[in-house]
């Protein structure tokens, strides 16, 4: 994340950089006063939080009697001494490659629809789509999806009568996952409106210009919206990776915190959980905190260096 | 001629057709909830149907009777003071913090912007307990203050984050005249920055609302008495595992509760677009 | 968090006070914090009480509760309540955070962990000087509430276990009503002559004999108690073998192989009672406890009763389980007033009225005989089941369970999931289910 930081400062005049500088450094304590509330809350509630945990990850920690420090074995049993720890990675891994391809591009497909209906009944439509994500994952939703996906419910009905008998979804160990998958997919609202944000400050001037050069729908999406909209697509690929990675509501919803069956939605942070508050091992749950931490940070650096080559910047020309 | 009206209109009534299509889909699941919570008990979680055989009003007249002896106005109330402090906590401070990182120039600058997006990154379980312990420490559980005041302190990154790209994407000119005319940087901040900011203000209102609204991990683990207890936390009173549970009005319970955030997310939905417009992705 | 690229590093000082701050912490996770969740008001004595279950269960032990701060002014009493899950992980936190409300309801199997952890007042001196009367409450039942031969805890309600089964579907197959003395063989047999008619149910699939309860932990609990064994040695070591484990689950195995007991995917959408495979007019019998067992016959009709569990050549695995305990917080600042609001609740007449069954039957005796009188329909029966089986002789209950038991109770419905959808054989996953019960006993 820290391109983005260290970009914009770049962005100022040359001329008015190094003298603003000088200038302020005669007078920093306004920008601590601005701070003060964030740097309490990030020292107090985070950091030291942090810190505490990280020390847990290195210690045998019941949560009642005092931590016990046992030095790298809480990393050592997670990587080489618990299948169930890699199955968790594996059912996340699953779960980010499929979710969130599908919810980016269904939040896309509704936001390029929102923006082409007529501005009477926009609030409606936008309202109507944003609806279940207004939602959560609340106990009756998680029942309402059992309701919905179990044997006899009506998505397996439906399949079955064009021919593809699925039988229930919440019972059976292959598919429990993708009615987890769905109930998050169904909550695009938020990618939605980034993208609808994004898709108005593309200018008509270009979709103009690809018209007069004879440029049909498909045409225009591809050279104009695709290029214009990528660093959109790539800020909410970017959060919604993070976020999968820490997928843990609708699972813990559907499977009513079990993460079964057979552990087939037990993602990484329902583990997590069980193991700290279930399994009463807080140590180990915050080893496993730690590494999820740093696994996020190297998948997020890897995805600002590929970026380079595919977000396309309209103001970069000017750096 | 006749293909190129048809061509217009085609265009007009298509993207409805869809969206009117789509939205079937995406809102039966809704649907579902709001016939459930009509339905009577044996037909609550068991039955295959839509629509229930009768319409079992008894569960809304439970559900407003309220849980454990408190009232739904009071639970309603809980539950909006919440979410209004949380607002303000949030739209206060972190656009405080926000004004920092995106206009003015301190040592530790890149650092701390950086340590602030990569909590965006952080697993809150694991700094549940140590948190509990600082709250616990300072006397504060049982009261609303562990649910605000972390608002007040600028502690969701993804605030700041959003509106520190707002800032950056709003010309500095005017800015500029108001220090010449000698203010200082909190009057820029007061009367300049913060009202051009308004539509990234109104998005982050939005989304704390609608996150305090639901939230439900951090209510359970710090309120005590169920006087305090908020709409979430009642919805859950419904239901218990280890004895009999009144599903039909906990159905019924979530559809009056979302009920006003429907209402909410409708009047303010046309800011957000606006809020996230400039925030500026542009790195 | 990792450091960013090229950061400046933080002076010394900042971070001596951060690592300070750290220690400060640090010694906090220790457990010498300062005071309880209930500190007292200036006026008198507020205890703080909290506990898990419905709404029908916070209104009564709300009424009764008013009931105990009129006969003791002074006192007032701060209550709380929320379902199960929620209600567990907040007590490990508040535990953990420095301390739990004065009295608190727990679950047999948190005492271990609660009372080893230095969470739980020890309640004998109370005991002894009567503060806390445990004349008529069973002396074998008492014990369920100690660790280490103390008592840490009183039990509140008295639950045992049995099958809610399907009169009409056993009479139709020719099976008789099950006695106390029917045995596991009894039972498959029942379940084979059930599938056997042929019956289709509400969704036209067939009707089996009974949900698979090869992941339950009870069952098993209770079939190796009906064989002598135990499901726990002692606190760090488990009471049964790779061979038993194999057999119980070889058990439940064939018959759903056979289509005797319900399909595993059926077995494993089930939430709840109502969409576990009974619920839906699929299977004649669940395996489940007396109190919720009245809501079987409200989904199903009255012609669902309760039988016992099988036998091993007569010998019952059933016992008097406590279906909730009441403890006292190690941190409360007032001991003596938390153990009358225990007392109060479990041995004042008039607390065990407004109470009545909401927490399965009361272990005072006197109360709990009073309290039958006003039972109705499916209630009696219970009543009268429990004591049939009294009559019929159960073996004492165990103490209560070492603190590894919640995640080997979950892990035992796990690794059963992996044999029902053919991921392991009975053996294999009984070595499964071993490793890890022994890694959590450790």
């Amino acid at each position: 994340m820290s391109t983005l930081s260290t970009s914009a400062p770049a962005r100022a005049p040359r001329g008015t950089v190094t003298e603003g500088r000088r200038r302020v450094r005669e007078k920093q304590w306004p920008a601590y006063v601005f701070l003060s509330p964030w740097m309490l809350g990030a020292g107090v509630l985070t950091l030291l939080p942090m810190a505490v945990s990280l020390y847990l990850s290195f210690t045998d920690y019941n949560l009642f009697d005092p931590p016990q420090w046992v030095g790298l074995r809480n990393y050592a049993e997670m990587l080489a001494g618990d299948p169930r720890y890699w199955r968790s990675v594996g059912t996340t891994m699953l779960y980010v490659v499929v979710a969130v391809p599908l919810k980016l591009a269904l939040a896309l497909g509704a936001a390029m629809l929102l923006k082409n209906l007529s501005s009477r009944g926009r609030g409606f439509y936008r309202s109507a789509f944003y609806a279940p994500s207004l939602l959560g994952a609340s106990m009756s939703i998680a029942l309402v999806w059992r309701a919905l996906f179990n044997d006899g419910g009506s998505v397996p009905d439906v399949l079955g009568s064009i021919g593809i008998d699925t039988g229930g979804w919440v019972g059976n160990p292959n598919l429990a996952v993708f009615a987890v998958v769905l109930l998050a997919v169904w909550q695009f609202g938020a990618p939605m409106v980034i993208f609808l944000a994004g898709l108005q400050q593309i200018s008509p001037d270009l979709y103009e210009a690809a018209s007069l050069d004879g440029a049909g729908a498909w045409r225009k999406f591809v050279s104009v919206t695709v290029p214009m909209l990528s660093p959109v697509v790539f800020f909410n690929l970017v959060l919604e990776i993070i976020q999968s990675f820490q997928v843990f509501t609708p699972a813990f919803a559907i499977s009513g915190g079990k993460g079964g069956p057979a552990d087939s939605t037990m993602f990484y942070t329902l583990y997590l959980y069980e193991r700290g508050f279930t399994a009463s091992h807080m140590g180990y749950a915050a080893a496993m905190a730690w590494l999820l931490l740093i696994a996020i940070g190297v998948v997020t650096v890897i995805l600002f260096r590929t970026s380079r080559s595919w977000v396309f910047y309209a103001d970069e020309e000017g750096r | 001629m006749n293909a190129a009206t048809f061509g217009v209109a085609r265009r007009k009534w298509l993207p409805h057709a869809i969206a009117v299509v789509s939205l079937l889909i995406l809102l039966y699941p809704l649907v579902w909830l709001l016939a459930t919570s009509l339905k009577p008990a044996d037909e609550v979680v068991t039955s295959l149907d839509l629509w229930p055989s009768h319409l079992e009003w008894s569960n809304y007249t439970t559900a407003l009777e309220g849980v454990s002896g408190v009232s739904i106005t009071r639970l309603f109330g809980n539950t909006l003071l919440i979410a209004g402090g949380a607002v303000i906590g949030n739209v206060l401070s972190c656009s405080l913090a926000a004004y920092a990182f995106a206009r003015l120039r301190f040592r530790m600058r890149k650092v701390m912007f950086a340590f602030m997006v990569a909590t965006l990154m952080l697993p809150h379980h694991v700094v549940l307990i140590p948190q509990y312990i600082i709250f616990n420490r300072l006397g504060l559980v049982d009261t609303y203050w562990p649910l605000i005041l972390p608002k007040f302190l600028a502690t969701e990154a993804f605030f700041v984050f959003l509106i520190v790209q707002f800032m950056r994407g709003l010309p500095r000119e005017l800015e500029e005249s108001a220090r010449i005319d000698g203010c200082g940087p909190f009057r820029t901040y007061w009367s300049i920055t913060l009202p051009l900011s308004r539509p990234a203000l109104i998005t982050t209102a939005i989304f704390t609302f609608l996150w305090a609204w639901n939230d439900f991990l951090t209510q359970m683990i710090y309120l005590f008495a169920p006087e305090k207890f908020t709409v979430t936390l009642a919805l859950r009173s419904f239901v218990d595992q280890s004895s009999t549970s009144a599903y039909g009005p906990m159905f019924a319970m979530s559809v009056i509760s979302v009920l006003p955030i429907v209402l909410f997310f409708f009047v303010f939905q046309r800011y957000l677009v606006q809020g996230m417009a400039t925030s500026g992705l542009k790195g | 968090m990792p450091e960013p690229p090229g950061g400046l590093r933080p002076p010394p000082s900042r971070r001596a006070v951060l690592a300070a701050l750290g220690t400060a912490i640090a010694s906090t996770l220790t457990g010498c914090s300062t005071e309880g969740a209930g500190a007292s008001s200036s006026r008198g004595v507020t205890l703080t009480f909290s506990w898990w279950g419905n709404d029908d269960r916070a209104a009564r032990t709300q009424e009764a509760v008013r009931l105990f701060e009129r006969e003791h002014p002074g006192i007032t009493v701060r209550t709380s309540n929320g379902e199960f899950g929620a209600y567990v992980q907040k007590l490990a936190t508040q535990a953990a955070g420095g301390g739990i409300p004065d009295v608190a309801q727990v679950d047999y199997r948190q005492i271990t962990q609660y009372a080893d952890g230095g969470a739980l007042l020890r309640l004998d001196s109370f005991v002894g000087d009567g503060t806390i009367r445990t004349s008529e409450i069973d002396r074998g039942f008492l014990r369920t509430g100690t660790f280490q031969d103390r008592q840490y805890a009183v039990p509140q309600g008295r639950g045992i276990t049995g099958y809610a089964y399907d009169s009409a579907l056993y009479q139709k197959a020719g099976v008789s009503a099950p006695q106390p003395s029917w045995t596991w063989e009894d039972f498959e047999q029942a379940n084979k002559a059930i599938a056997a008619l042929g019956l289709k149910g509400p969704d036209g699939r067939p009707v089996t004999g009974a949900n698979d309860g090869g992941g339950n932990e009870d069952i098993f609990e209770t079939w190796l108690r009906s064989r002598g064994g135990q499901l726990y040695a002692d606190q760090s070591r488990l009471g049964f073998t790779e061979d038993d484990l194999t057999e119980f689950w070889t058990y439940f195995d064939r018959m759903r192989r056979e289509g005797a007991v319900a399909s595993a995917a059926d077995t494993a959408q089930a939430g709840s009672t109502e969409t576990s495979p009974m619920g839906r007019g699929l299977t004649a019998a669940d395996f489940t406890w007396d109190a919720p067992f009245p809501g079987y016959t409200t989904l199903l009709g009255d012609q669902i009763h309760f039988m016992p569990v099988p036998t091993t050549g007569g010998r019952a695995g059933s016992y008097f389980k406590p279906s909730m305990l009441l403890a006292i917080g190690a941190h409360t600042a007032h001991p003596k007033e938390a153990a009358q609001l225990i007392d109060f609740l479990i041995n004042d007449p008039r607390a065990g009225d407004i109470q009545g069954f909401t927490r399965s039957t009361p272990p005072n005796r006197l109360i709990a005989a009073n309290v039958a009188k006003t039972l109705e329909g499916p209630e009696v029966e219970i009543y009268q089941y429990a004591q049939k089986m009294e009559q019929y002789g159960l073996d004492a209950p165990p103490t209560a369970p070492p603190s590894g038991d919640v995640a080997i109770q979950t892990a035992f419905t796990r690794v059963y999931q992996r044999v029902m959808f053919e991921l392991a054989t009975p053996r294999q996953a009984a070595r499964e289910l071993i490793d890890e019960a022994n890694r959590e006993l450790r």
